[in-house]
């Protein structure tokens, strides 16, 4: 590889290129502007916003790429990632403005030069997750994005809740990323590359296989299923969910989980597809069963999540333990190796950045005024502050999945895509999964609006700031609820990876 | 085009939301004005649609024959495999006359509803269920797919349950408004049943549920006449639940109950005749089962005759007219039977004109008599209403079948066709009806509007609110409609003038419809096999005879009213019999309702969901609980804890693959 290539090849990295200039942005403007910190959050929105022109670029990159001699780097520029990146994008801009009315960010004000550098930290990282094609890049992205958002969990450090997540989640965390290094390892040991591309040639000849391969594979899947908390990695996520800054908490369980989505889904399919039959589904290679491991995975996940949010009295708790259900409906959206399925998480990740963040910065903003984020307080809510009740109410509603809301879409394509593949069996567990999801949404609504709340609280006005956030992220719900096309169409075509 | 179905919704929009708003303006003193913005709003809309309407038909008439039709797709709303669902307004001679038929006749009776509604703590409730259900009416009129059709179907009977509960406080005969709102809902869920077995079936047969590709893949032949009958079969049940034919019609009578605007639009002139539009648009599918066929022939008959005969002896002024309109369903079913379906399209036309405005002179004559409906308690109102009364008598005479009145035109029509291609017996009863239509009509306004006055002094005066004021003539946003809806009874037959009086220009209205039906007729093919000798024999029978009843209903009402009385006293049995509606209600009381409810109760209620269900859910949930409290301690909160749980958890996977190996 000459220079001359080098330089060329740099055009395909363009969004990493601006949130790289951006976190030396922030930095310097803290540096500059001292006790002035108005400035960073706007500076963060113009980036990202520049960042999302570059990504829009990649739509239209062939996701079948002319490198079939071989000389495959270590970054994808495709559809597919396009389609991860800016549901990463929009994410961060919602929780940049979630940060503007958060009272436990504002608090540690002198610090925001910090709080915006770590972000695009944690965006850097997710970028080259969601694009990596390397086991190396694959490591060293995910470590980016630990390290970050381990600091950005401890946020403000005078609260003992805050430090003790932090500590955990580095504990955890790094044990994790050990076991999938040590995967890394054996699998180089036993190839010679760590290029996916290059894997999936490897792997097409007949000597691969056995346990020590299996092994491989698992301590990596250990280390992507700590990022989306799939069972049994996900025991960090209640307490840290719980401890971090919401804002955080709300990132994490949308962007990091994306990201950690992205390259899951860019891993199997890369490194063990045989082919892709005429209907859309991926014939893997006969060397590891990904799809039970995946279903037996999924399953897990998701009921453990459900069951244990069934008796939280803790809003981020309760919304950590549906977020760990929700990633094993995910999973089995990739347990069903297809393209419908690919369709179906698409779809689903689109629709639930904006459910989850929705109720979280409902949450935030409850606890702004009541000081708790406890079910109990939330008794009468629904007489003395109507409109976030209602907002909440939706947005719980769409992560049960009830219509006409967009999280009823979301589960319908999941579901066909499963009957179709013929996993009825799969199918109706997820089902009643929902339903026992239905009842720890509908208590939350039932202490709003039916229990008489204790003492009598004021009527409560909504920030018109706040307002209008929660207009922009209701409005997706109930329109993608009923016209959907466009949001399926835009699926439809983003399930191109680079190769394939 | 498709702004006809929008604007509604924007009238509806500005009612449902700000209608409260508006009628609390400026508070008690102001209400006439607020009233005001809110008719205005409510039948401006309908009245742009219509205008929008008659524009879209005069750019259709002046397109070539097979150019008319236009499919407007606005979004594709469900695309799931081979299932693609557009909310797509199909744009075509049919659907452009229905839609005719309901903004004009809809704008009329809007207008008309400001001064019936006046001073009602409803007053922005109404307009806004009224407005919603003209955008759901035009919804499953300008549907091109079943879905749409279906969605507009659900929509109009929701609004008509809404309206018929309107006063959901007030008593209506045994028991309240919403009870005759519950029944509707029930009644029609039956019909809308059998109507999504067709539609699935259709979607199992076609593998498609547009109207284009259906219809065409169902000209073409490899479909078995089986499947064709069981499809036009559900979709006859679901007709027979929406139009009110027997054995489903129980619904209709009770539906009465809401203000009278709404009986003239929603249970006279538009939703009810949904059932039959539906026949008409499915004609080659009902055309391929002509089974299925002769049946909707023989239940228009058999409703029509029906429903007549319980009509003459009805005292409520609303029951007599609801009678009067399954009976008129009858014969459009009938027309649909015999193959004829430009002349049930015509009679849903002339219909809905003349039904209207019965209705709405019905509604000034309750209005004026503090909203007492029993006909034994009018008579002589002609003096005091004088254009109630004349715009009523123009609508009997049509729906008797007097020519050159509308009704003469679709009734004969029908009445031909039944038996050029249905036979004697279909033209016997459907002409018997018409003579039974004409005597109970004239009865009706015999005893409302001439002889002696017979209101005022029978009740005792406290339970009169205006006593001493009398009858008097509505005001003129009320009789304007009725003035408008009366030259459309009279002059509305016109387009539709057979063949044998027109000439060589044919029927305008019939071949403005062909190319909708040609098709179907095709299929039939029975056509012409009868001279004009014939047609205008019968056209003669059924005049003299319409004309007979009328004079016979003048003699008995007016002149010798002891007969009335004497012939009920004589023929007790009869007259109860039909006096209690063939015991039609109390029949299904008997054999469905009780039965139900008993089973419900004992069996299903204490058994089966205290016991069974109750019992399975409870333990269900004690099982997740316990099952969840295990799940709960494993988080500790230690974080070595959770370290070793992972590693166990890479374990057990290994373990699993080393087994599976």
């Amino acid at each position: 590889m000459n220079f001359q290539s080098l330089i060329n090849s740099l055009q395909y990295i363009k969004p990493e290129i601006v949130i790289a200039v951006v976190i030396v942005l922030v930095v310097t403007t803290d540096l500059i502007m001292g006790k002035n910190k108005s400035l960073l959050p706007w500076i963060s929105i113009a980036g990202l916003i520049v960042a999302s022109f570059f990504v829009i670029e990649q739509f239209s990159f062939k996701a079948v790429s002319s490198n079939a001699n071989g000389s495959i780097g270590m970054i994808t520029a495709d559809p597919f990632g396009a389609f991860f990146k800016i549901i990463v994008i929009v994410s961060s801009i919602i929780i940049v403005f979630f940060s503007l009315s958060s009272n436990e960010i504002k608090e540690a004000f002198e610090r925001h030069g910090e709080y915006y550098t770590l972000i695009f930290g944690m965006i850097l990282g997710m970028f080259f997750m969601i694009s990596s094609a390397d086991l190396i890049l694959i490591y060293l992205s995910i470590e980016l994005l630990s390290l970050s958002s381990y600091i950005l969990a401890g946020f403000t450090k005078h609260s003992l809740r805050n430090s003790e997540a932090s500590l955990k989640y580095i504990i955890y965390g790094g044990a994790s990323s050990g076991i999938m290094l040590f995967g890394i390892s054996i699998i180089y040991g036993l190839t010679g590359t760590t290029n996916l591309y290059l894997l999936n040639s490897f792997f097409h000849l007949p000597q691969f296989g056995g346990f020590i391969f299996w092994l491989a594979c698992i301590l990596i899947f250990a280390g992507i299923g700590f990022k989306i908390s799939a069972a049994p990695f996900h025991f960090w996520t209640p307490d840290v969910y719980e401890g971090a800054p919401i804002t955080i908490t709300a990132y994490l369980s949308i962007a990091s989980k994306a990201a950690g989505f992205a390259l899951l889904i860019r891993f199997i399919k890369v490194t063990f597809i045989d082919s892709v039959d005429a209907s859309g589904y991926w014939q893997l290679l006969n060397l590891i069963d990904w799809k039970s491991f995946l279903i037996l995975i999924s399953i897990l996940t998701m009921t453990l999540g459900n069951f244990a949010a069934l008796w939280q009295s803790n809003m981020k708790r309760l919304l950590a333990y549906s977020s760990i259900a929700h990633a094993g409906y995910l999973l089995l959206g990739l347990a069903v190796l297809s393209d419908q399925g690919l369709i179906a998480i698409l779809i689903y990740f689109a629709i639930y950045a904006f459910m989850n963040l929705g109720a979280f910065f409902v949450v935030m903003i409850i606890a702004n005024k009541i000081g708790s984020e406890e079910i109990d307080d939330y008794k009468g809510l629904g007489y003395s502050m109507p409109f976030l009740s209602f907002s909440i109410a939706v947005f719980l509603i769409s992560l049960t999945g009830i219509p006409p809301t967009a999280g009823f879409i979301a589960k319908l394509y999941l579901f066909i895509a499963l009957v179709d593949a013929k996993m009825i069996a799969v199918a109706v567990i997820a089902l009643l999964n929902t339903v026992v999801s239905l009842y720890y949404y509908i208590k939350v609504l039932k202490n709003m609006y039916l229990v008489r709340p204790e003492k009598e609280m004021p009527a409560v006005l909504v920030s018109p700031a706040a307002f209008a956030m929660l207009i922009v992220l209701l409005v997706p719900i109930f329109l993608f609820g009923i016209y959907f096309t466009p949001l399926v169409n835009l699926a439809k075509s983003s399930i191109g990876l680079m190769g394939f | 085009m498709y702004l006809t179905v929008l604007l509604p919704l924007l009238g509806f929009i500005i009612n449902g939301a700000f209608g409260s708003k508006i009628s609390a303006i400026g508070g008690s003193a102001s209400d006439r004005r607020n009233e005001k913005v809110i008719g205005i709003i409510g039948s401006g809309v309908i009245g742009l649609s219509f205008l929008i309407t008659i524009i879209a038909f005069f750019q259709t008439l002046a397109l070539p024959v097979e150019e008319r039709k236009t499919i407007i797709n606005l979004f594709t709303w469900l695309k799931v495999s081979s299932l693609d669902v557009g909310f797509a307004y199909q744009v075509d001679q049919l659907s452009l006359i229905m839609a005719l038929i309901v903004t004009g006749v809809g704008f009329i009776i809007h207008v008309y509803s400001i001064g019936y509604m006046h001073g009602d703590k409803g007053f922005w409730r109404f307009f806004a269920y009224m407005n919603l259900f003209i955008f759901a009416m035009m919804n499953l009129i300008l549907a091109d797919n079943f879905v749409l059709l279906f969605l507009g179907w659900e929509g109009v009977g929701l609004c008509s349950y809404l309206l018929i509960g309107f006063w959901y406080d007030k008593k209506f005969e045994k028991s309240t408004t919403s009870d005759a709102a519950k029944k509707a809902f029930v009644v029609n869920r039956i019909g809308d049943f059998g109507f999504l077995l067709g539609m699935f079936l259709i979607y199992l047969t076609f593998n498609s549920l547009n109207f284009n590709e259906v219809f065409t893949r169902a000209s073409a032949f490899g479909v078995p006449e089986t499947t064709f009958a069981f499809i036009a079969i559900f979709l006859f049940i679901g007709a027979t639940g929406k139009s009110a034919q027997i054995p489903l019609f129980v619904w209709l009578p009770d539906a009465m109950a809401g203000p009278t605007p709404v009986s003239a639009l929603i249970h006279a002139a538009t939703m009810v005749t949904a059932g039959v539009y539906m026949v008409a648009r499915c004609s080659i599918i009902f055309a391929s089962a002509p089974a299925i066929l002769t049946v909707v022939a023989v239940i228009g008959t058999l409703t029509a005759l029906f429903a007549a005969t319980i009509g003459i002896v009805q005292n409520d002024i609303k029951k007599v007219l609801a009678y009067s309109t399954i009976s008129q369903l009858g014969y459009m079913f009938l027309a649909m039977g015999v193959g004829a379906f430009s002349a049930g399209i015509f009679h849903v036309m002339t219909h809905a004109f003349f039904k209207a405005l019965l209705f709405l002179g019905a509604g000034s004559v309750i209005h004026s008599m503090h909203h007492e409906q029993d006909i034994q308690h009018y008579g002589g109102l002609r003096k005091h209403m004088p254009k109630t009364a004349g715009t009523f008598l123009i609508a009997a005479l049509a729906i008797s079948g007097i020519p050159p009145l509308s009704g003469f035109f679709s009734k004969d029509e029908i009445l031909w066709y039944s038996f050029a291609n249905g036979g004697f017996l279909f033209w016997l009863i459907g002409a018997l009806t018409a003579f039974i239509t004409a005597f109970y009509m004239f009865r009706l306004y015999f005893l409302t509007f001439e002889g002696k006055e017979r209101f005022g002094h029978e009740k005792p005066a406290s339970t009169r609110s205006n006593r001493g004021e009398h009858p008097h003539e509505s005001p003129n946003v009320m009789v304007i409609p009725l003035i408008i809806l009366a030259v459309l009874s009279a002059i509305g037959g016109f387009i539709g003038i057979p063949e044998i009086f027109s000439g060589e220009h044919g029927n305008i209205f019939h071949g403005w419809l062909e190319p909708v039906f040609k098709n179907a007729e095709r299929k039939l093919a029975i056509y012409g096999l009868h001279t004009h000798f014939q047609e205008i024999l019968l056209m003669t029978i059924s005049v003299a005879g319409a004309a007979g009843s009328i004079f016979f209903a003048r003699y008995i009402y007016l002149r010798k009213p002891s007969i009335a009385s004497g012939t009920a006293k004589k023929f007790k049995s009869i007259y109860n019999l039909l006096w209690n509606k063939y015991f039609v209600d109390e029949l299904y009381d008997a054999t469905v309702i009780n039965p139900i409810v008993k089973t419900s109760d004992s069996f299903l209620w204490r058994i089966a969901d205290n016991k069974i269900i109750d019992g399975l859910v409870n333990g269900i949930a004690s099982l997740i609980e316990s099952a969840s409290v295990v799940i709960r301690k494993m988080q500790t909160g230690v974080a070595q804890f959770y370290a070793v749980i992972m590693m166990v958890g890479i374990a057990a996977a290994l373990f699993w693959i080393v087994l599976s190996l």
